[in-house]
């Protein structure tokens, strides 16, 4: 709110939700294709079989290749499309966990080092220090998934953090175990879809079904882990996160389909992986290609549903999705939301309209478009003057139930309790947000009288 | 520019104090830098080279088998110094980047594709085919990263220029220093990469006209590139806003000395590669030109980090950031920190020693 609005025709969530699930698709399978290697290295030295060995070392090209350069840089790019789109966000998780992901930061270096090391000491060194180098590859791929599970289920569930503030009750929120299982089970799950590929290039056809079987072993039990931290995920949500996407009416039907798209993904996910354990010989590159997808699937469905569900907050409890905080209602109220939006005010020549298209810009534009994504065209077509008025009234009255914590318990707030429970309190003056309303209107089709006249 | 422009200071405090936030910063930007050196001159240079040299083939594979590391290592090592200025300096920063948003989240993909430039060159070269044309694109790539860079962090000193920046895009390369500051970081990098270089070929076996055409044409390349950086370095002096310019020279000796210590090692790295005339046989001399190289940077990325408090000194004024150090989550980080790099020295001193006997398995 206090930095210039990036107009984007698809809506910043979108784009990070792009980013952000390309990301996962691969980080993922960094860690638990790293465990998986280990494993067949350790098995192929153990039982002085060549051909796993082989297969080790196609899978580390993978590795290198798709983890190494695309998952660093696609990592980076989380962090900077955050900061593009949601920078107060983005200062807030900063100043909270600078430490935590610098911790992140030295398991990084160790995991690069040991990743290329690996990749480079193929017949060069002793198998020992080369099995060496891929365990510690995995131990600090895993801890740094350890770390940024912390960040991540925070902005969802922040728990005891809302009161104390404290780093460690951010880190260990309510839905950091779930999902660090489920995350687990998620590693496990992609580093069998992505290495049954390298797995398919083994030219002996007993060997290759010996790997296509053991590699769908780890997406079994890959599957089997991420669907039980799934379903603890989901019980370890408060009751206001809950009714957005479960039970019989859902405050949001799309997350709810989404929901279920993830969930049908990953049986169909797990289908594929029985047909590989049972008839590892008839396993094809096709088959193996819906499986990934299937398992992309489910993993993107429930990236989006984790990501969509933290509405109206971008941090729950604590900051909504346009950057408001919720402890700053009162005081925009007063001030007006144009005092803290001097970037949008500066768009404004004072007219109601363009003071109102100025608001919007600052507290509306984090979510919808004009024209484009949750496009706002679209959402005043219907509603007359009176009735946008009345949507809007109510909108600034949520801000009061947040002021006042009538729907508060320990500083998390039952949403669900209110009229508009996904979407932020509307802030600001009286002046602004009828200028508002006159912005809004001014969208709507012209009546075609008037255009009839004007002709 | 109305300063109420520049966005208020984050509300939560500093989870360490101001002081620590600057050394890491410098610290791991210094390590960033010398990986960043060495992947954009080392592409320069590896793009540049004549085919029809005697060590055209081992430059060729020594930058593009140098940057397979180097570009992850700058990568990794550019995470750290972009977190710790973002605790602060954030509210500068996010606002530059946001009004020059296309291109920052741009230099992602350009990056990505430079990347993949590498390994395909490193795979071209090993079958022995041509590789000119990559490694032209892959240059240029960088030195359009560098660009971008620059111009993002030449508009989150000045908040002065975020108006006429947010009206059009291109004023962000108007900026007076934006030329001589690119190619001042163009020119340390070629420099860098060129003694690196000459220092390889010192160290490796092979056809000794090879090894010395690539000591050769490294130790041109830093002669020229200094040389050309001393005209880079003043041009980026005289172009500084007069106000920084005065407010840097009155620093005293803590802003002067790096600057003049700045100076004297670039005519230190001068003399010490026209002392050169066999790079084969005085390898301590090229190790010399490498060690003054090094000690540059390190005293260059000083005045870079004192240039940056002159320029914000204005738009920082009243700025009173509230301090609560997270004593255990700095344990954690100094404690992980430690043991990453710990364990990374091993693995690797682990990887250069380890090489089993005659008869041994390997891996």
């Amino acid at each position: 709110m206090d930095y210039p609005i990036w107009d984007l025709f698809m809506g910043g969530g979108v784009l990070i939700g792009l980013v952000a699930i390309t990301h996962v698709w691969v980080s993922h399978f960094a860690v638990g294709g790293g465990l998986a290697i280990a494993i067949v290295e350790t098995l192929a030295v153990r039982r002085k079989d060549p051909a796993l060995r082989n297969l080790a070392k196609r899978s580390s090209r993978m590795l290198i290749l798709i983890s190494t350069v695309f998952g660093a840089i696609s990592g980076v790019g989380i962090w900077v499309t955050i900061g593009l789109v949601q920078p107060a966000a983005t200062s807030s998780l900063i100043h909270n966990f600078v430490w935590g992901w610098a911790a992140e930061w030295g398991f990084f270096i160790l995991e690069v080092a040991t990743a290329l090391l690996y990749y480079a000491t193929w017949d060069k060194v002793r198998p020992r220090t080369h099995l060496l180098l891929i365990w510690l590859y995995f131990f600090a791929a895993y801890m740094s998934l350890v770390i940024i599970q912390g960040i991540i289920s925070f902005m969802l569930t922040p728990g005891a953090w809302i009161e104390t503030r404290s780093f460690w009750d951010a880190i260990f929120n309510p839905t950091y175990f779930p999902g660090l299982v489920m995350r687990t089970g998620i590693c496990l799950l992609l580093a069998g879809a992505y290495m049954v590929f390298a797995a398919m290039r083994e030219p002996d056809a007993s060997a290759r079904a010996q790997q296509i079987r053991l590699l769908a072993a780890f997406e079994i039990v890959g599957g089997l882990v991420a669907w039980g931290g799934y379903i603890w995920w989901e019980s370890a949500l408060p009751e206001s996160v809950r009714v957005i996407f479960l039970g019989d009416s859902p405050l949001v039907v799309a997350l709810a389909q989404t929901r279920d798209l993830a969930l049908w993904s990953l049986a169909a996910f797990m289908v594929l992986a029985a047909f590989a354990w049972i008839l590892p010989r008839a396993q094809r590159w096709p088959v193996a290609l819906v499986a990934l997808l299937a398992a992309f699937s489910f993993f993107g469905a429930q990236e989006r549903v984790r990501e969509g569900v933290r509405k109206p907050f971008v941090i729950r409890d604590f900051m909504f999705s346009n950057g408001v905080l919720v402890s700053d209602i009162a005081d925009i109220n007063q001030r007006g939301i144009l005092a803290k939006a001097p970037w949008a005010a500066r768009e404004s020549d004072g007219t109601p309209v363009s003071m109102g298209r100025a608001v919007f810009r600052a507290q509306c534009q984090a979510c919808h478009t004009v024209d484009g994504y949750l496009s706002m065209r679209d959402r005043v077509e219907a509603p007359d003057a009176d009735t946008l008025g009345l949507i809007l009234e109510v909108l600034h009255g949520q801000g009061e139930a947040y002021v006042s914590g009538q729907h508060a318990t320990r500083g998390h707030i039952a949403t669900q309790k209110l009229d508009y429970p996904t979407m932020p309190p509307l802030v600001g003056t009286a002046q602004e947000i009828e200028a508002l309303k006159a912005y809004l209107v001014s969208l709507q089709p012209k009546p075609t009288v008037e255009a009839s006249n004007a002709r | 520019m109305p300063a109420n422009l520049i966005p208020a200071l984050d509300p939560a405090a500093l989870p360490g104090p101001p002081w620590l936030f600057h050394v890491l910063w410098v610290i791991t930007f210094l390590i960033h830098l010398v990986f960043v050196n060495m992947v954009l001159g080392g592409s320069l240079l590896a793009a540049l080279v004549g085919s029809g040299r005697p060590g055209a083939h081992g430059i060729r594979t020594f930058f593009v088998e140098a940057n397979g590391w180097a570009i992850s290592f700058a990568v990794t090592f550019g995470i750290a110094p972009l977190l710790f200025m973002q605790v602060l300096f954030g509210r500068f920063f996010y606002t530059a980047t946001i009004l020059l948003a296309w291109q920052w989240l741009g230099m992602l993909v350009i990056l990505t594709l430079a990347y993949y430039l590498n390994y395909l060159a490193k795979a071209r070269l090993a079958k022995g085919k041509g590789v000119r044309l990559i490694l032209i694109v892959e240059a240029v790539a960088f030195v359009v990263v560098a660009g971008i860079q620059v111009a993002i962090n030449l508009l989150h000193l000045q908040p002065g220029r975020w108006e006429s920046v947010a009206a059009e895009t291109s004023a962000a390369l108007l900026d007076p220093t934006f030329v001589p500051r690119l190619l001042h970081y163009v020119l340390a990098a070629v420099a860098m990469s060129g003694v690196v270089l000459a220092f390889a070929a010192t160290r490796q076996s092979g056809p000794t006209e090879a090894r010395l055409d690539m000591a050769r044409f490294g130790l041109r390349a830093a002669f020229v590139a200094t040389t050309l950086e001393f005209a880079a370095g003043f041009w980026l002096l005289l172009a500084l806003p007069r106000p920084v310019l005065r407010g840097f020279m009155q620093g005293g000796a803590i802003t002067m000395l790096p600057l003049t210590a700045g100076i004297l090692l670039g005519v230190g790295i001068l003399a010490a590669l026209t002392r050169i005339t066999d790079p084969l046989t005085q390898t301590k001399d090229v190790r010399r030109a490498a060690e003054f190289l090094i000690a540059t940077v390190v005293v260059m990325v000083l005045t870079r980090h004192q240039l940056r408090g002159v320029y914000l000194e204005p738009w920082r004024v009243g700025e009173n950031a509230v301090v609560a150090t997270q004593w255990g989550p700095l344990a954690l980080f100094l404690g992980v920190f430690v043991l990453c790099v710990g364990l990374t020295v091993y693995a690797i001193v682990r990887s250069i020693k380890d090489r089993p006997g005659p008869g041994e398995p390997v891996a």
